[in-house]
């Protein structure tokens, strides 16, 4: 593989690009109107622009990339994440051109796209997974009769659904009803798929996701844990590797249980098995992702392995060198999600121009960023500026790295979700380990962080008075 | 503890409360500061040095030993305004309402010699009621002794006086001498005899802000350069105007840092209307040249059509004389020479080059304008700008007519510097008139006269209502697009920057007043 | 001296900070512009990032966030308090002519709406015409001079509701 097109853009873009580089590989980046400026751009070889701004008139436009792909003498797409990483119909089109799609095949997508084909394809390897029918349904009777059997509480999901869109918990089977109708007619205005299926709420979950990469020769291993339970309106903004709770043990179960479903798909790439974990340490199948996830870098730091060099060998048909038995973890890794959102403003996208913008450095930093100083933060895509990770020996060491590296990074222009990350990582509930996805709920508001902006502030104002009291003392002449 | 540190400190309360919290707070609730107030308000932070804190009167007569305060009724001393060396004397109403004794004007002249000496201006904050008539003759001695000083002092450093508060009776000649007067509106009046005394006098019935308020200065007799709202923007005034002028006559203005670009300005190329009656506002052209919102007004009420103050041209501090076309088509009046003579002669004295924007279509007619002197008064004019040595260049931007063309800085006079716009006319008078009298006879034997009449005035301006005859003699130094005009003033004026004439030695020349 | 001031913060954050205040924080001064604090146990880096002492206005930062600090003494208070705006908004009622000439035109009726800069009317003098426009937005109450009418300097001629 000589030359590989990156078919996303951001921080992604460049992450794929540096490793193709490492390996002597030649980069196309492709771009939209508004990102020309972009660093992704001038990071490549070779760049393309393939339409307006919007999303759905660039960088989902499967045909015209592929286009592109050919007229260049492209070897091989990288998707990344979002936009077509996961377009059953975008790789099928990729391997019909003749190009490596460098990701699972395409009827590996379809099956795990869907949560009940999902489901329907691992049950017959053994993997526990939540309570629920397994199949949509619409009937609200039939729902009752089911919620009862699971027993409340339980969670409506839509089938087509992801992202934490298109879920709703009923706590009482008198909301049952109005609930489901309401579900439905929003699955269906959504995603145009109005099925939802059932399935039991799990009180204090804890969201656990296993790394895995099969090759083409049979290989199938798994990369240990990541716990991405901090999240806001059901999305990630803090993963870290390995998880505080999960024993050697635990470890070995779940991580065989994520290969199984990698074979009961018949896998190949990198991709992510989600697991849901309760009070009682059991867990339960989820979903399955099967693109690169946008946390891997925890992955790698604690593993040792670069996933997406991992991916291009993958694809081009070699088989990996490297044994389960190979694989330890070492240290631990902690990311958070720089956004540009205003975690006063209940995480509104904040526009504007990144008038500052500096970089955390040192031991133990690595940001994955997609931005520089000057730029504005484009309104047509996901507000993610940066994945700040920090890597210690232990845990500990990891947060105080983490802690650090957000008073180091400066940005002014754009509010931002560092200030909230700083809230996570100084919270007792993360520092001890005893928390589950319910975490910003349980114990984020605005207030508290405006508590502690006003304690600054007033610090700020005191200071300033003093400040100001020491320079009226220096003598003052007229100049000359 | 030293029974001396104890009385100074004691002295130096006094002197801070001046005539008691009471009178302070019947300063307030009139809308005004305090002396020291203002003086802190006008200067830097923290760069006032007083002097003269703890002087008070030597009167005995009337009891007056009984009732002495520290500081005698006025705050002097000097500081800084933006870093650069000032001297300033605030009266206190609060103390005998503000007015003046010996050794109050003692005070007063103290600083006036020391801003001579060392060469910085002089700010004066009147807030008087007039003379300590218990000083008897003493008091009026005081205020000669600021008035010598004042005409000491004229053409060396640049003299300010704020008016805020009364300033009536003999007390008036020290602003009037001074080189410019910001008076604040309503809370301020200036006069030579009061209401009460007109009323027994003329038996007119007037209050003391129509007779001599703010805006009575500013629009009828043009004793105030500005009004400004309140007192706190009197004193930004103050500090806004004293960033265009340098320390003394010994130097020259500080230029602001300023970045040159490609300094062209479109939106000068479609001020000047097709039609030549159509009036435009100068104000337009003004802002179309110089650095932006640098422009700072003189008499902007008064005269009106004609245009005065200071700006600045990539950062040099420049004054400005132009014509303005919008009121009373930018004639030349009594009360418009006078306004612009004056200005002229305080550049000058001040090494202020001047920037003249031309479009006059001659002077006012009319027995009013005659009756008054107009002559005498044009003539001020021609002579201000005839005598000025600083750098001076002018702009014609369309009508440059008779008498006036000579008047307005033409190269004739010593202009360094002569620009025209395309549009511009110069001419002896405008098209119309011109003809009439040039082309009467064939007129008059026309068959249609009314008609000829206007054939005439056509060919009259194709020949004469341009730039170029007068370029072709090399009257007019270049005719320039206007887009270019700033371009081109920028150069000019750095040209300009060492230019040094000699004037005839004499005393001084007699100005025609 | 003044021993206390007003202090604002970021715009909207108002507190009163009196000399006691300073003495009592406790602040180590790590060099020229970065002082260590502790308060009430808890550890605060500070820096002062821009001055302004003629304007009273400083930029702190405190823990990687910056504030933004304007101080006021007694005098500012003193100003604040009578009500001196630094900018005078001028509420024009009437109009009067601004020199003397003939009305050529006028544009506008009795209780018609107006928006600053409408024409008003047409003022011919010196053989120019002069527009005159409106100086606000407003209600016409009244017009006290006809077309062809010769007006004095200072003539009433337009009067706003």
């Amino acid at each position: 593989m000589k030359k590989i097109l990156i078919a996303n853009r951001g921080e992604i873009a460049i992450r794929v690009m540096q490793t193709a580089h490492k390996m002597g590989i030649k980069t196309v980046a492709v771009y939209s109107k508004a990102d020309r400026n972009a660093p992704h751009v001038k990071f490549a070889d070779e760049a393309v622009c393939i339409g307006e701004a919007p999303s759905n008139q660039s960088y989902l436009l499967g045909s015209k990339i592929i286009e592109v792909a050919k007229k260049l003498n492209v070897d091989g797409i990288h998707p990344g994440y979002g936009f077509l990483s996961e377009n059953a119909d975008f790789a099928e089109e990729v391997e019909k051109n003749n190009i490596i799609f460098i990701g699972p095949k395409s009827k590996a997508i379809r099956v795990m796209g869907s949560k009940l084909a999902a489901k329907d394809a691992v049950k017959n390897y053994d993997i526990p997974m939540v309570p629920g029918i397994d199949e949509a349904i619409t009937d609200v009777k039939k729902a009752k009769v089911i919620a009862k059997e699971i027993g409340f509480p339980i969670l409506i999901k839509a089938s087509a659904g992801g992202g934490g869109k298109g879920m709703r918990v009923v706590e009482e089977e008198k909301e049952l009803e109005s609930q489901m109708k309401r579900a439905i007619s929003e699955a269906t205005s959504a995603f145009g798929d109005g099925s939802v299926f059932i399935e039991k709420y799990v009180t204090s979950p804890r969201h656990i996701e296993i790394q895995v990469m099969a090759d083409s020769h049979g290989n199938i291993l798994y990369f240990f844990e990541r716990e991405c339970s901090i999240q806001r309106r059901h999305q990630k903004v803090v993963e870290e590797a390995p998880s505080s709770i999960l024993t050697p043990e635990l470890r070995e179960e779940m991580g065989i249980a994520a290969t199984k479903v990698a074979k009961a798909c018949d896998y190949l790439g990198a991709g992510t098995v989600e697991f849901l974990m309760d009070a009682d340490l059991k867990f339960y199948f989820l979903e399955m992702n099967t693109r690169l996830q946008v946390e891997h870098p925890v992955t790698e730091l604690i593993s040792g392995v670069d996933l997406v060099e991992l991916q291009i060998k993958i694809a081009r048909g070699e088989a990996m060198t490297i044994k389960q038995e190979d694989l330890h973890i070492n240290g631990h890794a902690i990311e958070l999600r720089v956004y540009a959102e205003d975690p006063l403003n209940d995480f509104l996208p904040s526009v504007g121009t990144l008038e500052t913008y500096k970089l955390p450095t040192g031991k133990g930093v690595r940001v994955d960023n997609g931005f520089e100083e000057g730029m504005d933060v484009p309104i047509y895509y996901d507000p993610m500026l940066s994945k700040l990770i920090s890597y210690g020996k232990d845990r500990d060491e990891a947060i105080q790295i983490m802690l650090k590296a957000i008073e180091d990074y400066h940005i002014e222009g754009v509010q931002t979700t560092l200030p909230f990350g700083k809230f996570v990582f100084e919270h007792e509930a993360f520092r001890s380990g005893n928390f589950d996805t319910h975490f910003v709920k349980n114990y984020y508001s605005p207030e508290v962080l405006n508590k502690k902006a006003e304690e600054e502030a007033r610090i700020a104002a005191v200071l300033a008075v003093k400040q100001y009291l020491e320079d009226k003392k220096i003598l003052r002449i007229p100049i000359n | 503890m030293d029974p001396n540190l104890e009385k100074l400190k004691e002295r130096i309360t006094l002197a801070h409360i001046g005539g008691g919290q009471k009178r302070i707070d019947k300063q307030h609730l009139k809308q005004k500061l305090t002396a020291r107030e203002r003086v802190n308000y006008l200067l830097d932070e923290g760069s006032f040095e007083e002097m003269g804190i703890l002087v008070t009167h030597r009167t005995t007569d009337f009891g007056m030993d009984k009732e002495i305060y520290f500081g005698d009724g006025v705050v002097t001393g000097y500081g800084t305004i933006n870093g650069r060396l000032v001297y300033v004397y605030a009266q206190d109403f609060t103390v005998f309402g503000g007015a003046l004794s010996e050794t109050h004007a003692e005070k007063i002249c103290k600083v006036m010699d020391l801003a001579m000496k060392v060469g910085a201006p002089i700010i004066g904050l009147n807030d008087s009621g007039g003379a300590r008539i218990q000083e008897g003759v003493k008091s009026l001695g005081g205020y000669a002794d600021i008035f010598y000083r004042n005409v000491q002092a004229s053409g060396v450093i640049p003299q300010i006086s704020a008016i805020m508060g009364p300033c009536a009776g003999g007390a008036v000649y020290s602003p009037a001498m001074t080189d410019f007067t910001i008076m604040v509106d309503q809370t301020s009046y200036m006069f030579v005899t009061g209401p009460n005394v007109v009323k027994t006098v003329t038996n007119e019935e007037v209050t003391a802000e129509e007779l001599g308020g703010a805006s009575t200065h500013s629009t009828k007799s043009g004793v105030a350069h500005k009004t400004s709202a309140n007192d706190v923007i009197c004193l930004e005034d103050v500090r806004k105007l004293l960033s265009y002028l340098p320390q003394s006559n010994r130097e020259k203005p500080v230029s602001l840092h300023y970045e040159l670009g490609d300094e062209v300005r479109d939106e000068l190329s479609d001020i000047i209307p097709d039609n030549t009656n159509k009036p435009y506002d100068m104000h337009d052209v003004i802002n179309g040249i110089i650095d932006e919102e640098s422009f700072y007004e003189i008499h902007e009420d008064y005269a009106e059509n004609i245009i005065v103050g200071f700006a600045r041209l990539a950062g040099r501090s420049i004054g400005i004389i132009a014509n303005q076309p919008m009121f009373l088509a930018g004639v030349l009046g009594t009360q418009t020479s006078v306004k612009a003579a004056r200005f002229v002669r305080f550049c000058d004295s001040f090494n202020i080059p001047l920037l003249v924007l031309e479009d006059v279509p001659g002077f006012l007619p009319g027995t009013d304008q005659e009756w008054n002197g107009i002559i005498v008064h044009g003539a001020k004019l021609l002579f201000a700008f005839s005598e000025a040595t600083v750098p001076r260049i002018t702009v014609i931007t369309r009508k440059a007519y008779g008498g006036a063309y000579d008047v307005m800085n033409s190269k004739h006079i010593g202009a360094d510097f002569n620009f025209a716009w395309p549009t511009a006319e110069i001419a002896v008078m405008g098209a119309k008139g011109a003809s009439e009298i040039i082309f009467r006879k064939e007129i008059m034997s026309a068959e249609d006269p009314v008609k000829k009449l206007a054939e005439k005035e056509v060919e009259y301006a194709e020949k004469f209502a341009n730039p170029f005859r007068a370029a072709r003699r090399g009257f007019i130094d270049e005719v320039i697009l206007p887009k270019n005009t700033r371009r081109k003033l920028i150069k000019a004026f750095s040209m300009l920057e060492n230019k040094e004439v000699s004037a005839p030695k004499r005393k001084h020349g007699n100005i025609p007043l | 001296m003044d021993n206390s001031f007003k202090v604002v913060v970021d715009g909207n954050l108002e507190y009163n900070i009196t000399s006691d205040d300073i003495s009592k924080i406790d602040a180590l001064q790590t060099s020229p512009n970065s002082y260590h604090i502790l308060k009430e146990n808890k550890s605060f880096s500070a820096e002062v990032t821009q001055k302004d002492f003629y304007r009273k206005k400083y930029t702190v930062n405190i823990n990687n966030s910056s504030y933004e600090v304007v101080i006021s003494d007694g005098l500012d208070l003193l100003i604040n308090k009578m009500g001196f705006a630094l900018s005078s908004a001028k509420d024009i009622d009437s109009i009067s002519a601004p020199m003397p000439g003939l009305i050529l035109e006028i544009h506008v009726r009795i209780g018609q709406a107006v928006n600053e800069d409408d024409p008003l009317l047409i003022l011919e003098a010196m053989k120019m015409e002069n527009v005159i426009t409106s100086p606000r937005d407003g209600i016409i109450k009244s017009i006290s001079v006809k077309k062809s009418d010769a007006v004095d300097k200072n003539q009433l001629l337009i009067e706003f509701e």
